[in-house]
Order: structure tokens, then C-alpha cells, then sequence
């Protein structure tokens, strides 16, 4: 039956060249538009190099503090005193990963201006993140206490620095400063914030004030569990460390903090409200987006289809008279229907790979490499069959009405 | 004739209403586009009014900062010497850090006689109109004369004296009266686009940065020559650590800034209207497709007009005009939408904004929609009565 469906549909493709480019070039371009749109969020919240362990890793991203009363408000990551205190002591992660934000600092080579963004984390940073070393390795905890003047570098840093050369033992001047390069780790994209960095230091040798004590700073943190199973636990004893915390000041009287999966770490900071996470207009968002996407080409390839079926009115006449009900036509026109968008969801599948070749070619945000890989390639499907079933839907409904005499009078 | 192509419409507007939708969706998605090109474009008219080819963007992160009121001053003293005795130096300004095209803002409440603007709010020094190569408008820019006046000085730009002042005279003027901290308008200076070429200008105030400020202000901008080059640049970056307490350096140049500072605009700007362009495309080849059928559809039809002496021309004037019927039947409803926009005041832009975005999508939607219909108006008009009819 289905092998049926699949010749008429093929049949009736090749019958009317002309509105088959038209539905293809509408589906294709469609779905080119969603497999890139996925592949880039894709991209930013699926586990990849080097920070592979998303999946049981909870991330502490900033705190907010505020006054019942008074109108005061603060808002940002913080202290490497109260993550070193508080949360690198919590019982429950196995690990816990600790950097800071990215500064910017310049260096000068060979007449040459180079930017150089560095991070400062501590030695557990290179457990919790995959990172690969092409040489040399990170840098210990113990050099961290001794206040070493080590560094680690990417690879492009090494690239834009040293040349081609291997950079291990040789030294690295950034900000006025010389350190020692002990490792050299694949480059990573400005687009992963927790691991992003042309150069890495420890934080002993962070040149803001180290001996603030306050919760504000410009730190975050990454506890990593056994399994997936610990991130209820330690999320929890993250509150338990927040509400334990002495906070004697005249300012602020509520911390707002949590320890939250990736995801949620930046759907709070954009869109979240007191408690909730803001994950769930997140995903409302991108759903009303995506569903815009849709409506226009739906729209255009519900009226295509519409003028196509007129045009086998004398087809369905004659099935009609001959006993086929409204159903079976139904069923048929929805199964042709998807596997044109099937045949439409290769091509743009072409396509996409194509326009995601070229963005990674041209290096828009430097180490940024999107693929379409499996998660991307199931959405795809999805939207694939979802085009197909709305703009099947009416049409078929639309075309199972028709009296089997004024369509066979028709023609 | 117009009331004869209603009826024809209607009475087929099970039919039509696909049709009649995509056209609406189509028009409320070329609105969106139309409307923000048409803000871009109307700021990016404006003049820039900055000279910011040789500027650069100094920003330190001082470890700590000479606690007591005399010697923080000093040190502020002593870095700006340090800067200055360079010679490709031409003029330096401590300031905070919302520098011109940088992401940061710092916006405030101040008052003029009990009416409160929300303003953007800029603390830097004397040679601040030097560094930006700013116009002044009326009066001049603070310096060390204010040292001796009651009231700290600030210069404010145009947008902000039209919103306060109108056309009324802005020199002399007490802002905030009733606070502790008092303010004199010294100068008006002609408006900055601080934000990039395509941003709005917004209400600036320029204040003079006093002792409290020193505590935490830690941005520069300074006006090189044209002979300071990357060797000039990394004597720059090497001579200043001693004065900052070895705190972190960063130079920027304000060209790359308002580079990406545009860019930041311009792409999702461009990747919407890819996506639009594509839309576009994709709604002109359906509706082409089905007016086409349409009109093979109806040769019965055709052919009886022709035989009874309509001419070809006639015929296809009237597919197009039905084609055109039935968008201004989707326009009116889309209108009816778009006019809510300016009406409840959505986004915060000027009405002209809305109301020139709806005229050129309607143009526009018209001018897709007769094309559209053209090519098979035309075939239309080439059916012969006696081919048509004899098919019937």
C-alpha cells in the first residue's frame, strides 16, 4: 500500500514541474533556516570540547543580593574568597571547577598588537573541563599556592605568539607581565563562556584586589557530581551553604544564588524571575520562533496544495466512485504529502551543510565549529514531518469533501 | 467595476482565504522588517559628530587606590602626566567606563525644576571635548575655572536642552536644586551618536569628575597624532604600570569599537532580512503558481468574455485587479495590526517610524502581488474564444 502511495506521489512530482520546484524551494529553504538555527543551539548547549561533563555538572554563575527595605540591588559573579571558603568545602561534588571571567589584556610582538583574553581559575578547572593538551600539561595546585608565574595557553595564542614553534618552557609576556608556558590546549569558542580563554592563569596571580572579602567578584564556579544523579543533592546543599552564610551588612539583607545546569544558568540571568529558572520561557520563546518560521511557508504550501488537488479532481472522482473513502484519500494525500517534505528535508539538509561549511570557513567567531550532528538531524525530521502534516491537513480535509460528481464533471 | 471585483472576490472567499492569509502574514513580516530599516536608516542618517579616528580606549584595573583624598589625587596627577609627556599624546580625559561605543551604559535621574529625565550619565574631565573632537552648541566645555564655582558644572547635549529647556536658553541653569549635590549647565554640545552609527541619540550629560569619582573611575580616552603607531602603542602600554599600581592593562582603539559596536546592529539586521528575503521569495513563486492555475482554471470563463468583444488587455487588467482586490482585502486587515503599534506605543519609537514602515510594505506588498499576476494575466489575454469555448 505504502509502496503505492510512494509511486503516485513520485508520479504526480514529476507531472507538474513547475509547483513542485515551488513546494521543494519553499521546504528546502525552510529547513535549512531550523537545521542551522538548531545546529547553533546545538552548539551552545550540548556537551562538547572541552567541557563534556554538562551532564552532571551544576553551575554557579552569579548571586544576586538585595534589601527587604532599602532599595539596594547587586548583581554579578563572585569572590574567589567565598567560592574558596564555601563552596570549594561542599560535601557533596566530586570536583569543583573554579575560573573567572575573561579580562582583556594586550600584548606587543614583533610590532604587532595581539589581544589576549585571560582567565584565572584554579588547578581542579582542568578536571572538571576535558581539556586536550597538545603539549605540556596544566598547571599544579601547589604552583598555584606558590604563586608561580605559570601559564597555560590556547592554540591559537601559541600560533599568534611563538609562531609554529613549541611554546612549552618558553616564556610569555601579556599585561606587562612574564610567565612560564606550561601547556599548550586546543583552542576554544568565545561562545562557551565557563571555559573560554586565549591564557589561563591561577588565581593567586589575579591582579584584582586579593584580599577582598566580600561576595561580589568576578568568579563562578562548576561543581561536578559522581553522576547525574548528585545534581538534586548538591544543588541543595548550595542552598544550605546560602542560607548559612553570615551576611552582616547594612546593604543587603537576601542572597539570591543557584547552583543550576547549564541551560538554566543563562535562561536565569536573561529571562528568570526570583526562584524560577526562566527555563520554561525559554523554551516558549524558541517554540513561538520557531513556529513563525513555519506559518509563512505552511501557509504558501497549504494553498499549493490546494491548487493541486483541484487539479486531480477527476483522480480522486473516480477513486471516490469506485469506493475508496474519505479516510483512505485522506491518508494518502498526508503520506504524499510527507514524503515530498522528506524528499524537500534532503535537500535542505544539503543546503544547510553547505551554509554551516562556509561559517565554519570563514571563522565568524574564531574556533566556532558547527556540525549537524545526530540531535540536529532529529529535529530536522521533526520539523520535517510536522511541515508535512500541517500543510497536508487542510488540503486532504478539503479534498475529502469533494462530491464525487462535481469532480468527475470537472474534467 | 472595483464593486463587481469585491463580489466575484467574496463569493469565492472560502477559496481566497488562504490566499488572503499568506498575504496578511507575508505584510506583517515585511512590516517588522520595514520598520526597523526605517529606524536604522533614519539614525544613520544623523551626523556622527564625533571625530573618533584617532582615539584610543585606555582601561586599568587599579589593585588598590591611595585611600585618603590628597594623595589619590596626586596619583591621578602623576598618570596623567605620564600619559601627557608623550609626545604623540594629543589630550587625555579620565572618565567612567561607558566610553563612546562600548556596550557599558550608566544612566541616572536628574531634574530641572521638578521634571526628572532618565539620561545617560558621563563623568570624565576638562579635555573630554578636545579627546572626542566634540561641537560645542552654546557655552563651553568645564575646566579648571569651575574649581572656584559653588555648583559642579556639567554640559549636556541637544536632545537633552530640547526636552528640558526647548527653546528656551540652557547656560546657568540648576539642576537637581533641592539635593545635596547641586548642578550648573555650563554648555550644550551638538548630540553624539555614542552608541554607533545606527543607535538613537539619547539625553547625555557630560559631568566633571570630582574627588569621590576617583575612587572608582578607571577608563581613559586619549587623542593621539597621526604618527603614533604599534611602537608608539606598546611605549604606551609599557610606561603605565608603575603609575597603577600594576593593575591590568587594556588599549582599544574607538575604530574597532564602532566597528563591532555597528556589527552588533547590522547582523541580526542582515540575518533577518535573509530570512525575510527568503520568505519573500518563497510567498511571490506560491502566489504566482496559484494565480496561474487559477487562470487555467477559468478559460471557460475567459473565453466567454473574449467572445463577447472584451480584449485581451481587458482581460488581464481585470485578473491583475482581482489579484490586487484580494490584497487590499488581506492589507486592511494588516493595517488594522500594524496601527497598533504606534497607537499603544510598543517598542518606544516615534510614530513616523511605524507610520512610513506600513506605507512601503503596503507599496511593496502591492508591487510583489502585481507582479505576481502579470505574467499570468498575460496568458490570459492570449486564450482564443473559439479554443476556450471549444473545450467546454
Amino acid at each position: 500500500m505504502l509502496k503505492n502511495y510512494f509511486k503516485i506521489a513520485i508520479a504526480v512530482l514529476k507531472r507538474r514541474k513547475f509547483f513542485t520546484f515551488i513546494s521543494l524551494f519553499g521546504i528546502s529553504f525552510t529547513l535549512t533556516i531550523l537545521i542551522v538555527l538548531t545546529s547553533f543551539l546545538d552548539h551552545l548547549l550540548s556537551p562538547q570540547y572541552p567541557d563534556t561533563k554538562r551532564n552532571q555538572s551544576l553551575y554557579i554563575s552569579t548571586m544576586i543580593r538585595t534589601h527587604s527595605t532599602r532599595q539596594s540591588f547587586s548583581n554579578g559573579p563572585m569572590s574567589i574568597h567565598f567560592l574558596n571558603k564555601y563552596v570549594y568545602t561542599m560535601k557533596t561534588p566530586a570536583k569543583v571547577g573554579i575560573a573567572s571571567i575573561f579580562t582583556a589584556t594586550n600584548t606587543y610582538v614583533n610590532n604587532k598588537k595581539l589581544n589576549i583574553d585571560v582567565k584565572y581559575t584554579n588547578a581542579e578547572f582542568w578536571e572538571v573541563n576535558e581539556f586536550r593538551f597538545l603539549e605540556g600539561r596544566p598547571y599544579t595546585a601547589q604552583e598555584i599556592t606558590n604563586g608561580d608565574h605559570v601559564a597555560v595557553i590556547s592554540e591559537r595564542t601559541r600560533q599568534d605568539y611563538f609562531g609554529d614553534a613549541s611554546a612549552v618552557g618558553k616564556y610569555i609576556e601579556t599585561d606587562n607581565e612574564r610567565y612560564r608556558v606550561t601547556g599548550v590546549v586546543k583552542s576554544v569558542p568565545i561562545t562557551l563562556l565557563f571555559c573560554y580563554g586565549d591564557m589561563y592563569l591561577p588565581y593567586t596571580l589575579s591582579k584584582s584586589n586579593r584580599n577582598n572579602t566580600d561576595l561580589g567578584g568576578e568568579y563562578f564556579a562548576v561543581l561536578q557530581g559522581r553522576s547525574a544523579a548528585d545534581l538534586p543533592k548538591m544543588a541543595a546543599e548550595y542552598q544550605q551553604v546560602i542560607a548559612r552564610y553570615p551576611l552582616n551588612s547594612d546593604e543587603f539583607d537576601k542572597i539570591h544564588s543557584f547552583a543550576d545546569t547549564y541551560l538554566a544558568s543563562f535562561t536565569r540571568t536573561m529571562m528568570g524571575t526570583d526562584e524560577k529558572s526562566g527555563t520554561a520561557r525559554f523554551m516558549l520563546g524558541l517554540s513561538l520562533v520557531v513556529l513563525f518560521i513555519l506559518l509563512l511557508p505552511t501557509l504558501n504550501l497549504i494553498n499549493i496544495n490546494i491548487s493541486r488537488i483541484m487539479e486531480r479532481s477527476s483522480e480522486i472522482g473516480v477513486r471516490k466512485a469506485f469506493g475508496a473513502s474519505s479516510r483512505t484519500l485522506v491518508y494518502q494525500f498526508i503520506i504524499e504529502n510527507i514524503i515530498l517534505t522528506l524528499i524537500g528535508g534532503l535537500l535542505g539538509l544539503a543546503f544547510s551543510a553547505t551554509i554551516i561549511a562556509i561559517l565554519n570557513h570563514s571563522q565568524v567567531l574564531p574556533s566556532m565549529y558547527l556540525t549537524i550532528n545526530f540531535t540536529v538531524l532529529l529535529w530536522t525530521l521533526a520539523a520535517c514531518l510536522l511541515l508535512g502534516l500541517f500543510s497536508g491537513v487542510y488540503p486532504a480535509w478539503r479534498m475529502s469533501r469533494l462530491q464525487v460528481v462535481t469532480a468527475l464533471k470537472a474534467s | 467595476m472595483l464593486k463587481h471585483l469585491f463580489k466575484l472576490i467574496w463569493n469565492k472567499k472560502k477559496q481566497n482565504f488562504v490566499l488572503m492569509l499568506e498575504i496578511l502574514v507575508s505584510f506583517l513580516v515585511i512590516f517588522a522588517v520595514f520598520t526597523m530599516v526605517v529606524y536604522y536608516y533614519k539614525n544613520y542618517r544623523k551626523p556622527l559628530n564625533l571625530q573618533y579616528e584617532r582615539v584610543w580606549a585606555i582601561h586599568f584595573e587599579i589593585p588598590s587606590r591611595p585611600p585618603n583624598r590628597d594623595s589619590l589625587l596626586l596619583f591621578y596627577e602623576n598618570l596623567r602626566n605620564q600619559i601627557k609627556s608623550m609626545p604623540e599624546i594629543e589630550a587625555v580625559s579620565i572618565t567612567s567606563s561607558n566610553v563612546p561605543f562600548s556596550m557599558s551604559t550608566m544612566q541616572n535621574n536628574f531634574n530641572y525644576d521638578g521634571k526628572g529625565i532618565t539620561l545617560n550619565d558621563y563623568i570624565c574631565e576638562g579635555e573630554h571635548a578636545r579627546v572626542l573632537g566634540a561641537k560645542m552648541a552654546a557655552g563651553r566645555w568645564f575646566s579648571k575655572e569651575d574649581n572656584a564655582s559653588k555648583y559642579r558644572p556639567v554640559v549636556i547635549n541637544e536632545e537633552l536642552k530640547k526636552r528640558w529647556f526647548g527653546n528656551g536658553d540652557a547656560i546657568g541653569k540648576i539642576l537637581n536644586k533641592e539635593s545635596d549635590h547641586p548642578y550648573k549647565v555650563v554648555g550644550v554640545v551638538t548630540d553624539m551618536k555614542t552608541k554607533g552609527d545606527y543607535q538613537l541619540v539619547e539625553p547625555e550629560l557630560y559631568r566633571r569628575a570630582d574627588t569621590a569619582d576617583y575612587y572608582w573611575l578607571s577608563n581613559a580616552l586619549v587623542r593621539v597624532k597621526p604618527t603614533a603607531d604599534v611602537a608608539f602603542e606598546s611605549r604606551l602600554y609599557k610606561s603605565l604600570p608603575n603609575f597603577i599600581n600594576h593593575g591590568t592593562l587594556e588599549i582599544e582603539h574607538l575604530t574597532d569599537k564602532l566597528v563591532s559596536r555597528n556589527s552588533m546592529t547590522l547582523v541580526p539586521m542582515i540575518i533577518l532580512m535573509i530570512v525575510a528575503g527568503f520568505f519573500v521569495v518563497n510567498v511571490a513563486l506560491g502566489l504566482f503558481g496559484v494565480l496561474w492555475y487559477n487562470i487555467n482554471r477559468r478559460r471557460g470563463e475567459i473565453g466567454l468574455r473574449r467572445a463577447v468583444g472584451a480584449t485581451g488587455q481587458s482581460v488581464s487588467r481585470q485578473l491583475v485587479s482581482e489579484a490586487l482586490v484580494l490584497a487590499t482585502m488581506a492589507l486592511i486587515v494588516g493595517c488594522f495590526f500594524a496601527v497598533q503599534f504606534p497607537l499603544m506605543n510598543v517598542f518606544d519609537m516615534p510614530a513616523s517610524v511605524y507610520l512610513i514602515a506600513i506605507g512601503l510594505s503596503v507599496i511593496f506588498i502591492y508591487l510583489l502581488v502585481a507582479a505576481c499576476s502579470f505574467y499570468p494575466g498575460k496568458q490570459a489575454a492570449t486564450i482564443y474564444p473559439a479554443v476556450a469555448l471549444h473545450e467546454e
